[in-house]
């Protein structure tokens, strides 16, 4: 039985579809471990610094489920305008971490990337407005004089706000990354994560309040793992094994993520622990919304990705017809949920 | 040959060729290594996206060269302003250009939030942006050009006991006018890039929309094509800005001096 297993694991390290007898020798023995083949080194791009939107993967590194399924994962940080579906799609990196919004976007530019895995169901995208604004909804924050809303220039759920409500009244402003403005202005609101700026608000001294852009119906996937056709064709296996182990890095995230946090906070400084801790508090039920059962983490439905897909038709950001949301996501590789 | 002509033929044809032959280059490359519209697209679809989009790129080219160019102004001001007084002092100078230095390489986005909330969101912050990346190297032209003044020159003004002002007025002054139009020279893409810069932050959407704004928009949709075709945009401008600069200082120069012949316009 343990025979078999290691051979596979040695056919895998050659190449999938090369049957020719394995030119490295196997080590069987001696350590005492069942893994005395050399792990698979697999690169995992994130389209952000190290934050809890990426806990479940640092999760599977931390706790040891990547190494424990044959892999040795780096996770490469990234940040603003990381490119890192282009690189997926170019085979530079093995796996991209990245939005659902993004990909669609990616794939009609011809980089061919499918997202494997969902962990964030539901979009921590929302808009900040201060606590004594009186703004309750979005409809609320249209009616609005002489108020600024900052948000990042052509990204998708910014179009769809500016075409789903009319802002005519309102200024937008450029949003780079900074809440200071936002803190120093009453009548304003800005973009964020509803599991991150609320908290460096509050630590600043602002309460907030959160509009959610999911609300309005643009419910994009966060987080999605990515990868490209091509890998998906030539190492199945792979894919498969580095799926289970994210899902089961989510699944340890949401229930304990201190040992992760502290692994993240190391990674990146800037991040500290107590914010970390309220994004995993604050994740878990955009991970696993009511409805979702806890076996389905990380799924994907067709519907979602037809209606996101029409959003963008809708906004202009797609042409029509040039992108089909069933080419965008797989779900084969996701655990076999049990009966 | 007359002047258009020459101009057209030594400034305007080299340019257009070497754009020539990269385009072919560009795109013979691009079919022939497979290179996905992702990475870069084919400089056809550029060129269409260009014509496609020619208003909105005119209307932005004007927004930020107006920009551009108001900041440029500033810095010529204030620099010369500042580089009179740090000719006159060593103890000003020496306070004075580590702080120079530091408006020069401070990343925009750190002090970003001061600036809009001093300025305000829009134009007159994207000015400033412009302005604070543009100034140094006409500090540095200008003190430069004051202070490297022949020393013969210096005994002889003082031998025919010329003032302070004097001196600085008749011979620092005419010997810091190359440095300066250098630094002038230097500055103009500092400009541009101030200005976009600015945009990212400090701009207003939807109702000034320059090219910083439309980088950032296309970077966000991914379109990749009007994304080069607004870094085209912002080429133009550049080059236009420094052409203009180019032309006024070597007029400046050839009055004024035996210019060295490449320096003739």
């Amino acid at each position: 039985m343990r025979c078999w297993w290691v051979v596979g694991l040695v056919m895998l390290m050659v190449g999938c579809g090369t049957p020719s007898a394995p030119t490295t020798p196997v080590k069987t023995s001696g350590t005492g471990s069942p893994l005395a083949a050399k792990p698979q080194a697999v690169t995992i791009a994130l389209n952000w610094f190290p934050e809890a939107e990426h806990g479940g993967f640092y999760a599977a590194l931390v706790h040891g489920y990547y190494a424990e399924a044959g892999l040795d994962v780096t996770i490469q940080p990234g940040g603003p305008n990381t490119p890192v579906l282009q690189q997926a799609a170019a085979g530079r990196v093995d796996f991209a971490v990245d939005n659902a919004d993004k990909l669609l976007l990616a794939r009609a530019q011809e980089a061919d990337v499918v997202a494997v895995m969902a962990p964030i169901q539901n979009s921590p995208r929302c808009l900040l407005v201060h606590a004594d604004s009186g703004i309750n909804t979005f409809d609320d924050l249209a009616r609005q004089t002489d108020f600024t809303i900052s948000m990042s220039v052509g990204q998708p759920f910014a179009r769809f706000l500016a075409k789903r409500l009319d802002l005519s009244g309102l200024k937008t402003a450029p949003y780079s990354g900074n809440v200071a403005p936002f803190l120093l202005n009453q009548r304003s609101a800005q973009q964020g994560y509803s599991f991150s700026e609320p908290f460096v608000a509050r630590q600043q001294g602002a309460e907030t309040k959160l509009l959610m852009v999911s609300d309005l119906g643009f419910n994009t996937y966060t987080s999605l793992l990515v990868t490209s056709r091509s890998h998906i064709k030539k190492q199945p296996d792979l894919v498969r094994k580095v799926v289970a182990a994210s899902v089961r890095g989510w699944r340890k995230y949401l229930e304990s993520p201190e040992e992760t946090n502290q692994f993240i906070h190391e990674q990146n400084p800037e991040m500290a622990l107590d914010v970390l801790a309220f994004g995993a508090r604050d994740l878990k039920p955009l991970c696993l919304p009511e409805g979702l059962a806890p076996d389905r983490l990380g799924a994907m439905t067709a519907e979602r990705w037809e209606t996101l897909t029409q959003q963008l038709r809708d906004i202009e950001a797609l042409t029509d017809g040039k992108v089909q949301a069933g080419e965008a996501y797989s779900t084969a590789f996701l655990p076999t949920i049990k009966p | 040959m007359n002047w258009l002509g020459r101009t057209l033929r030594d400034a305007v044809l080299p340019p257009i060729v070497l754009l020539a032959v990269v385009a072919v280059v560009w795109d013979r490359a691009v079919v022939a290594y497979d290179i996905k519209p992702y990475l870069l697209p084919r400089p056809g679809l550029v060129a269409q996206a260009v014509w496609t989009n020619q208003l909105k790129l005119l209307g932005a080219i004007r927004y930020t060269g107006t920009a551009a160019v108001c900041g440029l102004a500033l810095s010529l001001v204030v620099g010369t302003a500042v580089s009179f007084a740090f000719s006159q002092s060593r103890w000003l100078r020496s306070a004075g250009y580590p702080y120079a230095l530091f408006l020069q390489t401070v990343p925009i986005v750190a002090i970003a939030p001061l600036l809009v909330w001093w300025c305000g969101q829009g134009f007159q912050s994207v000015v400033l942006t412009a302005f604070i990346i543009s100034l140094f190297p006409i500090i540095a032209g200008g003190t430069t050009g004051l202070l490297s003044v022949e020393p013969d020159l210096v005994d002889l003004f003082r031998l025919h006991n010329a003032t302070r002002w004097q001196t600085l007025w008749r011979l620092r002054t005419p010997n810091a006018v190359p440095a300066l139009c250098t630094g002038l020279k230097t500055s103009c893409g500092l400009a541009v890039v101030g200005a976009v810069v600015g945009e990212y932050f400090a701009g207003q959407v939807g109702l000034q929309n320059g090219l910083g704004y439309l980088i950032q928009f296309h970077i966000a949709g991914l379109k990749m094509a009007d994304l080069f075709a607004a870094v085209l945009a912002s080429t133009a401008l550049t080059v236009a800005m420094f052409g203009v600069t180019s032309v006024a200082t070597a007029a400046i120069l050839a009055r004024w001096y035996d210019v060295p012949a490449e320096h003739r316009a």
